[in-house]
Parts: structure tokens; sequence; C-alpha cells
């Protein structure tokens, strides 16, 4: 009988399996016995949605059991009596809590604060896109990663005083590759890579600085570059010669740093798809002036979507374009990305982008309990992008909970909690 | 001279004789008799209160720069003249006109069909069948409803302040949000960085209540320092900035003793302005005290829905002194909160008919998450549990603007400025959560489609106000 008691959460499900075929011929007394055992294990079980978890190939009805901050199952009619806490979520989609890779939550003057712009939108991960470099970082990491509910990674400005403006980001002198590198292999469960923007300023030292830092720290590099008149950088010298196969271009859709498409003839870039064969990744990054419909469109249609969806979420591309995660989603899927890619391009691709594979990005037994549950609403529904001009579209993706660490954190249909009336005289109900 | 100016964007810094007499006639709480307020309740100008003494502040031309106050004279007299001279609205050429919208007004006792044109930052005009053809922006609202923009006189949007605080903007505005008070989170010793890193950039028109504490809202040892609590300091620094302080906020106190709400209440009699409080009853300091004795007649008991004051008895009874209360003039703001609002406490005060005087959120890091209290949520919870729509808007409106004395704000008043909100009511079903995550289901659902802040669309979630991309020509660098 001791065999069956749980001894940590996380070998219930492994002695549960093993002894499977055993209890079934037993007495029913010890499937009974069993059964509460293993119930009592789940703290949440999120039950007959309809998972898409693309890193381990999973879309169909399903449910997901959650102990501890662990997710501790995923299958089909897992018991829901005992669980602490059920979830229906029948026609709802179940996903790993999203990444978003290009946010802003420190040091750019429109930075917003992760918890209520991300959480709400099932966005679990954020990766501050060099609001701090190796300079301030210690108090991004005091005053914003250390105090939010989401999971704040960092690609570390290659400026040391981070994104405060373009006297700091055009100063060369504060691009130190070593100092960058060192920052980064003193943070590594938190800094991810280093970010290069704005450089207002001709010539490749920017990039390249931060291309050096990558290289001493092995990290990638994300890239916000303008390509503007005199700079003596072209879009195609950068993607096939200065940037390496892993590094990211962000801003995929804008039309002032990488001309995806010939502004003329429509025509997609030759040298963008062979920059994605050398392996160079592009980020959609969103924000308040780089998603532009009449590139996304064109670009999708000749089969250029994003490697990674994210936002470049910030005070102005909040507000009108509404650029958070689950919209960004809603207007690809408009322009005919199909929801399970979209999902992986929001979860798996970016974990692995980062080098957070397997760790993020799924819905794995064991991993840890970020998970997202959105309704896919079809009406018509207006999206804007960054230049506030609407595409009317027939489905929108909306969150509906959010779960990070194994604890609900996001409940925007009450889904997890009583009736106030039944309650008695509750107290907060967990 | 500068009087007069002032009087135009400032609380009408009534002399205290002046408040004495304000006792809002909604006061009355009768929950299905409730009549929306007739006109404003407030002198709209200085000199028809001038009478008790004039201790207008000589630094009062510091604020915002003098520029400020100049150019909005200026574009006021423009706007006058405007108005005058154009006979009908034929000639005029609106920036924006908000078309067919079902608007609810409450200060101007409008509840029906209305075309609203903006010129530049103000409402020009409300009628019936304003045209078209003389506007360069017009929004179809017929399937929506046109409020003035809101007031959430309890909010926490020092966004480098104090460790809960909130980016206003996105939080307010998406909320139809126009008007936020931030409600203590700094004191006279850093309200001046607040109003610079904050306030000077927020889109959203952010006023204050000033923290007793010197320090603000800083954890409980400062906020129970009685010695940071010097009302002369906070009342100089409310006088320097009337434009943005609207009064003085006293909470989280634990000592059993009165000062923090003494000093408050008389930081707020040296200023001439009111008090909002939150309140922890101790042994020898109790709630009745409080309300019936220790607050004046226009102070604002916020969080009064919350569990820590004895609103109703143990039979879920309205206590007798919350009536008594009301009648003497004290408000009652609902601040719902991570902790203060409870489903199982306003619904039976609800029922015997005590509703808030005012709506407000209590917005932070906490609330914000799992009791979803931001404004419209919080609205739709009211409009839930009962209240009428029109008493949902007259408590986000026109009640809190003349609770912080602003009888200019709240209101779509030909003349007044350009805050407006655009609201749908959907029906379905929906479910919101209380503080203690109680669970409340209901039929309807407030949500904002459309902000309108100092003339500019600046929330648009139906792309109202914006044209199709394939219909827009080249745009950007785009050919």
């Amino acid at each position: 009988m001791e065999e069956f008691l749980p001894i940590s959460n996380s070998i219930v499900a492994l002695v549960h399996r093993r002894s499977a075929r055993r209890i079934a011929c037993i007495l029913p007394l010890v499937l009974a016995f069993a059964s509460v055992a293993l119930a009592q294990s789940y703290d949440i079980l999120l039950q007959g949605g309809h998972v898409i978890d693309p890193a381990n190939g999973v879309d169909q009805v399903m449910d997901v059991a959650i102990s501890g901050d662990r997710i501790a199952r995923v299958a089909s009619n897992l018991p829901a009596l005992q669980a602490r806490k059920v979830l229906n979520v029948k026609g709802l989609y179940v996903t790993p809590g999203l990444i978003d890779l290009h946010a802003h939550v420190y040091g750019y003057s429109g930075s917003v604060f992760p918890d209520d712009t991300a959480l709400l939108a099932g966005t679990t991960t954020v990766v501050d896109a060099g609001g701090a470099g190796w300079r301030s970082f210690d108090d991004f990491k005091k005053t914003i990663i250390d105090a939010s509910k989401t999971r704040v990674l960092v690609f570390l400005n290659i400026v040391g005083r981070g994104m405060i403006g373009p006297e700091a980001e055009d100063d060369v002198n504060d691009m130190d590759a070593v100092k960058t590198a060192a920052k980064i292999k003193e943070n590594p469960s938190e800094v991810v890579g280093i970010k290069v923007a704005h450089f207002g300023l001709p010539g490749w030292t920017a990039l390249e600085r931060a291309v050096e830092a990558g290289r001493l720290s092995k990290t990638p590099v994300m890239v916000d570059d303008k390509i503007f008149t005199n700079s003596g950088r072209t879009s195609r010298e950068k993607l096939l010669r200065v940037m390496r196969p892993g590094d990211l271009h962000t801003h995929v859709y804008n039309d002032r740093q990488l001309e995806v498409v010939d502004r003329f003839t429509g025509k997609l870039q030759p040298y963008m798809l062979e920059a994605r064969q050398r392996g160079v990744l592009f980020d959609l990054g969103h924000g308040g002036g780089s998603f532009l419909w009449p590139v996304a469109a064109r670009a999708m249609e000749q089969g250029f979507p994003p490697d990674t969806i994210s936002t470049d979420l910030h005070s102005s591309s909040i507000m009108i374009p509404q650029s958070d995660m689950a919209n960004c989603i809603s207007k690809l899927m408009n322009l005919g990305m199909k929801l399970q890619d979209a999902i992986a391009r929001s979860t798996v691709n970016p974990a692995r982008a980062v080098k957070r594979f397997p760790e993020l990005g799924t819905l794995g037994e064991g991993k840890v309990a970020d998970i997202a549950v959105f309704e896919l609403k079809t009406g018509i529904f207006a999206f804007k992008d960054a230049w506030s001009k609407k595409l009317l579209g027939r489905q929108k993706l909306e969150c509906i909970a959010t779960i990070r660490n194994g604890r609900l954190v996001a409940d925007l249909n009450g889904l997890g909690f009583p009736l106030w009336n039944t309650a008695g005289d509750y107290e907060v109900i967990p | 001279m500068k009087i007069r100016a002032s009087s135009i964007q400032n609380t009408p810094l009534v002399t205290s004789r002046c408040a004495q007499s304000i006792v809002p006639p909604w006061t009355r709480g009768d929950y299905r008799g409730v009549t929306l307020l007739p006109q404003a309740h407030l002198p709209t100008t200085l000199s028809s209160c001038r009478d008790g003494g004039d201790d207008f502040p000589s630094t009062q031309t510091n604020v915002r720069g003098s520029s400020g106050w100049i150019g909005t004279k200026a574009f006021h007299v423009l706007a006058l003249f405007l108005f005058l001279v154009t006979p009908a609205s034929a000639q005029q050429i609106y920036d924006l006109l908000l078309k067919n919208g079902h608007v609810i007004d409450p200060k101007n006792q409008r509840n029906g069909r209305y075309d609203i044109a903006v010129i530049g930052n103000k409402i020009v005009r409300v009628g019936d069948a304003l045209p078209s053809s003389n506007a360069k922006l017009v929004v179809d609202a017929s399937q929506y409803y046109v409020t003035p923009g809101l007031i959430d006189i309890h909010t926490h949007f020092d966004a480098q302040g104090a460790e809960l605080n909130l980016n206003p903007d996105h939080n307010a505005l998406q909320s139809g949000v126009t008007t936020a008070v931030d409600a203590g989170s700094s004191g006279w010793k850093h309200f001046e960085e607040f109003q610079t890193r904050i306030i000077n950039h927020s889109q959203t028109r952010l006023l204050a209540f000033l923290n007793i504490v010197a320090a603000g809202m800083y954890g409980e040892k400062v906020e129970n320092d009685v010695q940071e609590m010097d009302a002369e300091a906070a009342a100089r620094m409310v006088k320097k900035y009337p434009q943005t302080i609207v009064g003085i906020k006293t909470a989280h106190f634990q000592p059993p003793t009165w000062d923090a709400v003494d000093r408050a209440v008389k930081a707020a009699e040296l200023s001439n302005s009111i008090v909002m409080v939150d309140f922890h009853p101790k042994p020898g300091r109790g709630y009745p005290e409080l309300i019936l004795k220790h607050m004046r007649p226009g102070d604002i008991h916020t969080h009064f829905y919350g569990r820590l004051t004895p609103q109703l008895d143990a039979q879920k009874k309205v206590q007798p002194y919350m009536w008594e209360a009301r009648k003497r003039g004290i408000l009652f703001d609902v601040g719902h909160g991570a902790g203060s609002f409870w489903f199982r406490i306003a619904v039976p005060a609800i029922e015997q008919g005590f509703l808030p005087d005012t709506i407000s959120t209590d917005i932070h890091k906490d609330s914000i998450m799992l009791p979803r209290a931001n404004m419209i949520t919080t609205m739709s919870k009211f409009l839930n549990i009962g209240l009428t729509l029109e008493q949902v808007i007259e408590r986000s409106t026109v009640n809190p603007a003349t609770a912080i004395r602003r009888p200019e704000l709240g209101t779509l008043s030909e003349g007044s400025v350009a805050d407006i909100a655009v609201l749908e009511l959907e029906k379905g079903q929906f479910s919101f959560l209380d503080s203690g995550h109680g669970k409340l289901i209901g039929d309807k659902r407030l949500s904002c489609v459309l902000t309108v802040r100092d003339g500019k669309v600046v929330w648009d979630t139906k792309g109202l106000s914006l044209t199709e991309w394939s219909q827009a020509g080249p745009y950007s660098n785009f050919k």
C-alpha cells in the first residue's frame, strides 16, 4: 500500500504509470485510495480545453493538471473530484504561457510595468529589449525583475547606460563588449542576449560591438537598426555579413529597417530568404512604428512570416495599435496564419531563440506551470497597425486566464472561483 | 486678474465658509428614487464664493509654467468668440463629430440620442442632426453610449513612486477615464517629483490627494510616524499646486490615536480643500466617531464596502450612523482595491439603498489582476448589482467632479473640455470577482470602445475613427 502514497508531487505521475496495470486488477479499495491520493496532488486542473502545445506536438482536447509550480499531467480525462481548483475550459484553448521576446519594462521612457500588460494578455515571460545596459542592470533587477510576477528576461543594451535617449545611444565610448559580456555571464538566469538599437551615426560600430559581446558571452543579438541615408549600411550587408546565425532582427514588418518587400514592386527581397537560410531570425516587434499592413500582408502572402511574434509594447504601442501578444497573434491570423502556427511562434520558437527551450515554451510534464487560456472569438473585429490604419478581421484571440508559476494570476471569467453568495463570510479565496 | 485666470482651470478654491454649505443632494441616497443631479452644486467661479476671505496663494503662477494658463485663457477667449459670432453650426468646421450616440450626461440631465461636436480641445455643440459634412472626422456612435470622460478619484499612478503604483495612461484611458486622482502616493516631500516625472507627461489628466505623511506611501514605518504628519507643510504644498492637488489623503495609520485623521483635516482646513480617509478602526478610535465627528461635510471615506469598517450590523443591516453621516454630508467612495470591495457587503448595503456617492478603483499592481479593479470593470460590477446605467455614470462623472470641486469636469456641456468616453453595453453572461475573489455572474458588461482626451482620440478598440488600410493610399514610406 505504501508505494501508492505520494512521496512528492513529482513522482506521483511516475508511480501511477508503472502501477496502472496492477492497480486495475487488485482490490477496488486500492483503486479508490490511489485515485484519491493522485487527485489530491493536483492544485489546479484545467478541464476539457483544446491544448495547443507545439513543442510536444499536442493539438487536441486534453486536461492539464498542475501541482505546486509544475505541470503534473497532460492527458485525457484526469480525475477532477479532488483537485483543489478545477477550471472548466471547454471551448477554450490552452497553450504554454506566451513569451514576448520584445518588451519594454525598464529604462526606456515609454516602458510599462510587466504584470498588468503581459499577464492579462496570456504572456508569462517578457524579454526586455535593451532598457538596461551593463551599468543599469542591477537597478533593473532590484526594481522590476524581482518585483514582478511576470518572468522578466533581458537583452542587455550594448550601451552601458541603456535605452535612455539619443545622446547615450549614440555614444560609442559607452559600448563596451567586454563589460557587457561579463555582466551577462554574471547573470545567466536573467540575461539572454544583447540588444542594439536606435544607433544614429554612420557605420557599423554599434552592431559590431554587440556581435562581439554576443560572441564573448555565447548569446544572441537582437538588432533594431535604422537604415538611413548616408549611414553606410545596407540591409543586405547587415543580414548576410554582420549578423550571425541565431541573431534576431526585430521589427521585421517595419519599412525603414529592412525593406522586407520592395517598396515599389511589392516583391519579397531575395536577401531576406537568403538570411533566413543562414539562420538569421526575424522577430515581429510590433511597436509604435514597426508593423504595417502593406508590408505584413505582402510578406505573409509571399511566405515570409516572422519566426517569433513579439509586441515591442510600450506606452504608445499599447494604446491605438494595441500591440499586446493576443492582439499580435490575432493580427497575423487575420493575415492567414493558423492559430497553431502562431502559438508556435509565441512559445517554443522564442524559447529556442533565447536558448530557454525546453525549460520554457512547453506544456511538458514536470515543466514550470506557465499557462495561458484563450477564447477564439468570431465576428467582425478591428485591428490597427502601428500607423493607426485598420484591418477588419473575422477572428480574435482573447486571453481568459493566465497561470504563472502554478498560480492563477488572471481570471477574466472567474473560472477558478466560487459564487460570492454561496461562499459564506469568505475571506480572500486563494 | 490672476485669480480669474486660474478659476478657469482650477478648483475654485472655495473658502471654508463656502465649503460648509456644500452638502450634495445625491447624498440622500434613495436607492430606487435617486434622481440625477440637476446642476452643479458648487460655485463655478471664484467670485461667487469670495466673501469668506481670499487667501489665494501667491505662488500659484509657478504651476506648470505661467504660459499654461495664459495659453488656455487665450483659447477660451477664442472659443468664446467663435461661439458668439457663429449663429448656427452650419459654418463651423468640426474637428470631431460623435454622431448619434446615446448620450448620458447627468449634469445636464441628458439621456438620449445626440451628436457631439468638438473643435480643438473643446466641446462646441451638443445637438440633433449636426451635419457630418462639416466635420473632419466623424465617428458613428449609434451602437454606443457617449458619456463625459470618467473620473476615478482613487488611483495609484505615481508610477515611479510607491511600490504598487502603475502607469497611468493605458490603465486609465483604456477604461474611459480621462481624469484620475492619485490617492496619496506622495506626500509634500516628493510631490514635486511626481509632478515633473509623471503628471506633466501623462495624457490622462492626473490630479492628486497629497498624503498627510510627508514621505507618502513608503511603508508602515513612515506611515505610522506622527512626526511625519506636518499639516502646515502639507497645506503649503496643496496651495502651491492648486491645479493638481485636490485635497489631503490619510491612509494605513495603525496607532490607536486620532493624529493622522485630525492632522489631515487640519491640513485641509488650512488649504481650503478636502480629505480622503482610509480608516483602520482601533479600540478607542471608532468608525462612527470618524464619520460623525472627525470628518467634515464634503470629506470622503474611501473603501467603505471594505471589511475594516463596520458599515453593517450582524444582520447585514446598514448601521444608523451610516445614514446619519451621509445626511451630514460625508461622502462614501468605493476605492475597490485588492481588499476593499466585497459583494457580501456591497450587495446588502445597496439593496437597502446605501449606494456609493462615487465609484473609484484604488487601482494598483495587485488590484488590477484578479479583482480587475479598473474603472470600467468596477462600474460593470455595480451595474450587475442593480444600479441603473445612469446611476453608474453619475457616480463616475459628475459626482466625483463635484466631490473634488472640479465642476468644470465630468460633463459634456458646450464649452467644456473634450474629455469623452464611448462605452459599449454588452449583453450576455459575464463574471466579476471582488477583492476576496468571490464571483458575481451578471448579464451586462460595460467596455470602453473609444476615449477622447483633450479633443484627441487616444483609444479606439473598434477603429471607429480610423481608415481601413486598403483604402488609405500610400502611407509611411511604403508606396
